[in-house]
């Protein structure tokens, strides 16, 4: 399925920042105080990594619950289509009645499926959010490096790839956004 | 809309096929269902496919409470054995299943809960409904690994599922067997492809033959009685099956 493979990509390459801002605290530690707002820059940048998955992980559980109740709507769906013609048969029968509870069940399973919907439209603008503050840390990162005197070039290098690791998660996220999963169509 | 024929009555005792419908499409293969009553109680056997519920639900209306339906029995596990099975829980969610133990975890994928389902043995078992004695008789590998066909002792009437079936031809639909050699031509290709086991159909054959078998009703195409009964036992005992052609 393509949105859990962009999925899963976010969170891999969420684990790839988690592993370069550590070895960013590193380097920001051997830099000493040239680089300490680099350092807790570097830090924050792991704290949104860890966010950004958790997040992640609650969408991969939403889409998960999703796919279920749209397996039960299409089942619903079948199943009144018979309940109806049986109902036209025989409209004397029980057929009637069991297909008006079976089609207030429908409407149980409709609503509960667009409340999920909703919680993974917010759950994905949740994840928006937590990239925009990853472009900002990134951002900051670049600035910071600049300060870095002996270090700023390797600095330089590392706040570039977290600038283009967390446009890497923005294009992924935007592209889950397009996904006929999100956009209903 | 299909037919309904009762084909044996002694009392509440009855046997009703439902059969043939005109408006069925035509990619859908012809099946036959059997109601048995009892005492006020009712049982269903081979229900049939999801697509085709409405037109046996309003032939069985016509005859019994649908709610009031005790079990279903399914000789196997083929769709258009059971894949309505869900359909018919939704007028008596108590309805109980019996079908070979074999298949107990496949046919919950068509509906029901682990309290549906009643497994039959290999060996067969007695089902009663409302004092009467149904008896599962094994017929295994014919055509599926865990079947089972039912006989009525009282009524003398085998339940075949698949073994006896024939795809007829439209102009063909007669409720029972009329002239067995032109019949049978068109059960021949079924049971060779269809039955994977000469040993397994040697066995059936001498297992029925012991029995007291008036009317022999497939799950497709016309009922065999009388003398075709046996007709057809020889029949099936002399074909060779397990082939495909070419």
């Amino acid at each position: 399925m393509r949105i859990n493979e962009e999925i899963k990509r976010v969170v891999s390459v969420s684990f790839k920042i988690n592993i370069m801002a550590l070895n960013a605290i590193f380097l920001a530690k051997r830099a000493g105080t040239a680089a300490l707002g680099f350092g807790v820059l570097s830090n924050e940048l792991r704290v949104f990594s860890q966010d950004l998955r958790n997040c992640m992980e609650s969408l991969t559980d939403l889409i998960h619950g999703c796919v279920g109740e749209v397996s039960i709507v299409l089942q619903d769906i079948r199943f009144t289509r018979l309940l109806g013609e049986a109902a036209q048969l025989a409209p004397a029968s029980a057929a009637p009645a069991i297909l008006a509870q079976r089609e207030a069940e429908n409407d149980m399973h409709a609503h509960k499926l667009a409340a999920l919907r909703n919680q993974l439209k917010r759950a994905l603008e949740d994840a928006f959010q937590i990239v925009e503050l990853g472009g900002v840390l990134a951002k900051s990162a670049k600035i910071e490096a600049a300060y870095g005197q002996s270090f700023a070039a390797p600095l330089a290098q590392v706040s570039g790839e977290f600038d283009g690791i967390v446009e890497e998660i923005r294009s992924s996220l935007e592209s889950l956004r397009r996904s006929a999963f999100f956009t209903g169509h | 809309m299909k037919i309904t024929e009762t084909i044996f009555q002694d009392g509440t005792h009855k046997w009703v096929a439902i059969v043939r419908d005109p408006d069925k499409p035509n990619f859908l293969v012809d099946t036959n269902e059997y109601l048995v009553t009892h005492g006020g109680q009712g049982m269903l056997l081979d229900p049939g496919g999801a697509e085709i519920f409405p037109a046996v639900f309003s032939a069985l209306s016509s005859e019994f409470d649908p709610s009031a339906l005790a079990a279903v029995f399914a000789s196997h596990q083929d769709p258009d054995i059971c894949s309505s099975l869900a359909l018919w829980l939704e007028f008596n969610p108590k309805m109980r299943c019996y079908v070979s133990w074999l298949w107990n975890s496949f046919i919950p994928h068509f509906g029901g809960t682990a309290e549906t389902f009643i497994s039959i043995p290999d060996e067969g078992m007695d089902i009663n409904l409302a004092g009467l004695t149904l008896r599962t008789v094994p017929a295994h590998y014919l055509h599926s690994s865990g079947n089972f066909n039912l006989y009525d002792k009282v009524a003398k009437i085998l339940f075949s599922g698949d073994v006896g079936a024939a795809l007829l031809p439209a102009d063909q639909n007669g409720l029972f067997v009329e002239d067995f050699d032109k019949h049978i031509r068109h059960a021949e290709g079924f049971h060779r492809r269809w039955m994977g086991s000469n040993e397994a159909k040697r066995r059936w054959c001498e297992r029925v033959s012991q029995l007291e078998i008036d009317m022999l009703c497939p799950q497709h195409g016309a009922i065999y009685r009388g003398a075709d009964v046996q007709r057809f036992i020889s029949w099936f005992d002399d074909l060779q099956v397990g082939i495909v052609k070419g």
